[in-house]
């Protein structure tokens, strides 16, 4: 049962279900008491101890489902360690969409062939037993010896199936067919037998096939997160926007959680005498509660300013993405964005769905020659007085200018009265200022300039920028 | 928690009838949370939307095992003075006054300001002991001889760092008091903690406790908890009531009505002898179903809509 319950934790630790050893230890006390022969309590069960959010208990249930399955009759209560068919598809997605297709037959089964002699061989008597239950126990402990919880490839998948074929005993059992069949003893029994091995194959290579979805699929994708946290914005395949947009909204939320928690910082040492007063006057002003001073830790204004041509408007897309899906820790960011004319967007992405006023944004904004110049007095124009020194500027663009007049003047102004101002630079730094990069024109009026081409980038850049605020 | 009739917490089917013969009916969910809680000695993180009944769980769990219920109501600045336990400070004052006579009678003789010192030093900690000690809900509860059910209601509500405060009760059931040491559960309590989900709760919060979510009843469910509740409404009426919350329930309103409100509503319908649910008698006490004017103009234009809506549900 340790086991099981042990590669069960496995699984949902793998699709990203954060279970502690302690809460393993719960889990198996409480299944201890309750047991595991009631498949919905066990469930209940788990549910409760493992998972610790509505989110995770819908996962966990959906995976349950999947793995743990029983024999067909209602009354035999074993648990049968997925003896279940998928065909295929992801671990997660179907959720008990299927019946359990490959159980024994009913034509074999329950009516041991009129045969006289029982087989000799113990995985042929297992075999005609019929008993459903511990045949699966078998496959399962067979499986456990085998590594089936350990592949990798699928090209593994034909060893393990092999090495559980090894471990229940088929030698043997064919060793037994095969002088049956040369005596030409017992033809049911070795029809029979035939047929019972097919199916035990069948079940054993679906038994297989399943534990490599389970364990391994879900590798497979932190694999390609990882990846994907890594690879260069400008390069990311429109094919995989949706799943980077995901990423990008979890990066957000970590950082989100982070942060919001510092909101207030006690400046220890430094006494409230004003407020300790107050406090005690109830105690005929003897101090008793001290009331120290704090500082409330502002929340950065911020004032986001997004190149969209070209190549840096993939790099926007995820940056505006972030910045929105930091609500909670960031309220108050406005965002510009420009090719040539600067305009503000930040509306839009109070009135549309996130993936929507990107599409907006794009369609309406980029594709057109880049001019600094043009987009900084407009700037000027539209926001410029608002830029307090409480805010942090950020702009995003490869100060690529086609070699029009840049405007430097109002940039320094802008550095001038914000509190910071923070250039990306999806370009690496060897790039700059080559071509018709002007990089080194803004950079002296710019409190950082960072080169930003990845999700790993982005989510560093963030956070030192809340950390400081 | 000495559970006095151990048998009380036998199976979670046994919990759950008894819980239901004390008018609270609930999942089989609820049943085996509170199942193993009371097995495992792990407190139970309560989570659901206002008014499914997760602060009546904590009330009918004591009612059952017959243990005192310690309630605390968490707010933004709760902190370890009103949650754990507060010195005495008037009684300390009014007592140095009182003894300021004695105190010139124990220092009379001493010689030289060392001595006085060493003499104050030989009544020890009087003003620091358990008589001074004014116990808060967490540390009444530890010291409960029996064992108690905490509630610990609204956690969300809390500040971070009352809920990191927290984690040393609810893993080990001790507390430290600086001028006294560690106080250890003479019985260790039953803990539920209720959470609205108005903030995220902290992983190694969660980590300690069960989670129960507790989402709004099933009409089935909803039935039964009405029929305990108002057992002298009738049955059709019953039907009409909870079909059109249910109703209610998908649409989008600011704040839809709860298991409570139903049963407010179950109950001022029969006040108010209505046998039939029709279009008026809705109008006129929509108020108690819905806390917003804006959801109930939202909802007075629909209501034909939905009554017919819920009478082709219940078909």
């Amino acid at each position: 049962m340790q086991q099981l319950i042990g590669d069960f934790i496995q699984v949902l630790r793998l699709q990203g279900l954060p279970i502690s050893p302690a809460e393993t230890l719960d889990a198996l006390r409480a299944t201890q008491l309750v047991g595991i022969e009631e498949r919905g309590r066990l469930k209940m069960v788990l549910g409760t101890t493992l998972a610790k959010s509505t989110e995770h208990r819908l996962q966990l249930e959906s995976l349950f489902d999947d793995f743990f399955t029983f024999g067909t009759s209602d009354d035999s209560t074993e648990v049968v360690d997925g003896d279940k068919n998928q065909n295929g598809e992801s671990a997660a997605d179907e959720v008990s969409s299927e019946p359990q297709s490959v159980e024994t037959p009913p034509g074999t089964d329950g009516q041991p062939a009129e045969s006289t002699a029982p087989p000799q061989s113990p995985l042929g008597q297992q075999l005609m037993s019929g008993d459903d239950a511990a045949l699966a126990i078998a496959i399962a402990s067979a499986a456990a010896g085998s590594g089936a919880s350990n592949m990798q490839v699928f090209t593994q998948k034909s060893r393990v199936s092999y090495q559980m074929l090894q471990q229940l005993g088929e030698p043997e059992l064919n060793a037994e067919i095969q002088a049956l069949q040369a005596n030409n003893e017992e033809p049911q029994l070795v029809q029979a037998l035939l047929e019972r091995r097919e199916q035990l194959r069948t079940r054993v290579r679906d038994y297989v096939e399943q534990q490599y979805l389970l364990f391994t699929q879900a590798r497979g994708i932190r694999l390609r997160e990882s990846n994907l946290q890594k690879v260069k914005l400008t390069n990311v395949d429109h094919h995989y926007h949706q799943q980077m947009s995901r990423l990008v909204r979890k990066a957000a939320k970590q950082l989100a959680a982070l942060h919001s928690r510092r909101r207030r910082v006690t400046k220890r040492g430094l006494l409230d005498v004003r407020k300790t007063i107050a406090a005690n006057a109830a105690f005929d002003g003897f101090l008793f509660h001290t009331k120290w001073k704090s500082t409330r830790v502002e929340r950065p204004k911020v004032v986001v300013l997004c190149d969209v041509s070209g190549s840096v408007a993939r790099v926007a897309r995820f940056l505006l993405l972030f910045l929105h899906s930091l609500q909670d820790v960031l309220p108050r960011v406005r965002s510009f964005v420009f090719a040539s004319e600067l305009g503000e967007v930040t509306d839009l992405f109070e009135r549309l769905e996130m993936d929507e006023a990107l599409a907006e944004i794009m369609a309406h904004w980029a594709n057109r020659p880049t001019d600094y110049g043009q987009a900084l007095s407009d700037f000027e124009r539209l926001a410029l007085s608002e830029i307090d020194n409480r805010t942090t500027v950020i702009m995003l663009g490869d100060a690529r200018n086609n070699n029009t007049d840049g405007r430097t003047d109002i940039w320094q102004q802008v550095h001038a009265r914000s509190q910071r101002v923070l250039w990306l630079n999806p370009e690496g730094r060897n790039s700059w200022n080559t071509g018709d990069s002007i990089m080194s024109e803004y950079a002296p009026y710019c409190s950082r300039v960072e080169s930003c081409n990845s999700l790993r980038d982005l989510t560093r850049i963030l956070g030192s920028l809340l950390k400081h605020s | 928690m000495i559970i006095k009739h151990r048998d009380k917490i036998a199976s979670p089917e046994h919990i759950r009838s008894n819980f239901q013969q004390l008018g609270y009916i609930c999942s089989e969910s609820i049943a085996t949370a509170v199942f193993l809680a009371c097995q495992l000695q792990k407190p139970i993180l309560v989570e659901g939307p206002p008014g499914v009944g997760k602060t009546e769980l904590a009330k009918k769990t004591s009612e059952y095992l017959q243990a005192p219920l310690i309630r605390m109501q968490c707010y933004e600045g709760l902190d370890e003075a009103k949650a754990l336990y507060e010195w005495k400070y008037g009684k300390q004052l009014l007592y140095t006054q009182l003894l300021k006579d004695q105190l010139g009678d124990v220092m009379r003789g001493a010689k030289g300001l060392n001595e006085s010192v060493e003499r104050l030093h030989q009544f020890g900690d009087i003003f620091y002991s358990e008589q001074f000690l004014e116990t808060r809900p967490l540390l009444q509860a530890l010291r409960e001889d029996d064992g108690a059910i905490l509630l610990i209601d609204e956690i969300d509500k809390a500040d971070q760092e009352f809920e990191a405060f927290l984690l040393e009760l609810l893993s080990d059931y001790q507390v430290s008091i600086p001028e006294i040491g560690t106080v250890k559960a003479r019985s260790k309590p039953i803990v539920i903690l209720t959470s609205n989900n108005t903030r995220e709760l902290g992983d190694a919060l969660k980590r300690r406790c069960l989670h129960l979510h507790i989402p709004f009843p099933e009409a089935a469910l909803e039935q039964q908890i009405i029929a305990s509740q108002v057992p002298e409404m009738g049955e059709q009426l019953r039907d009409q009531v909870v079909a059109f919350v249910n109703e209610l329930r998908q649409q989008a309103l600011k704040k839809v009505p709860a298991v409570s409100e139903s049963i407010d509503w179950a109950r001022a319908l029969l006040l108010l002898n209505v046998e039939e649910l029709d279009r008026d008698w809705i109008e006129t006490t929509l108020n108690l179903l819905l806390k917003f004017q804006d959801d109930i103009e939202v909802v007075s234009p629909e209501i034909n809509q939905l009554l017919s809506n819920s009478r082709q549900q219940r078909r």
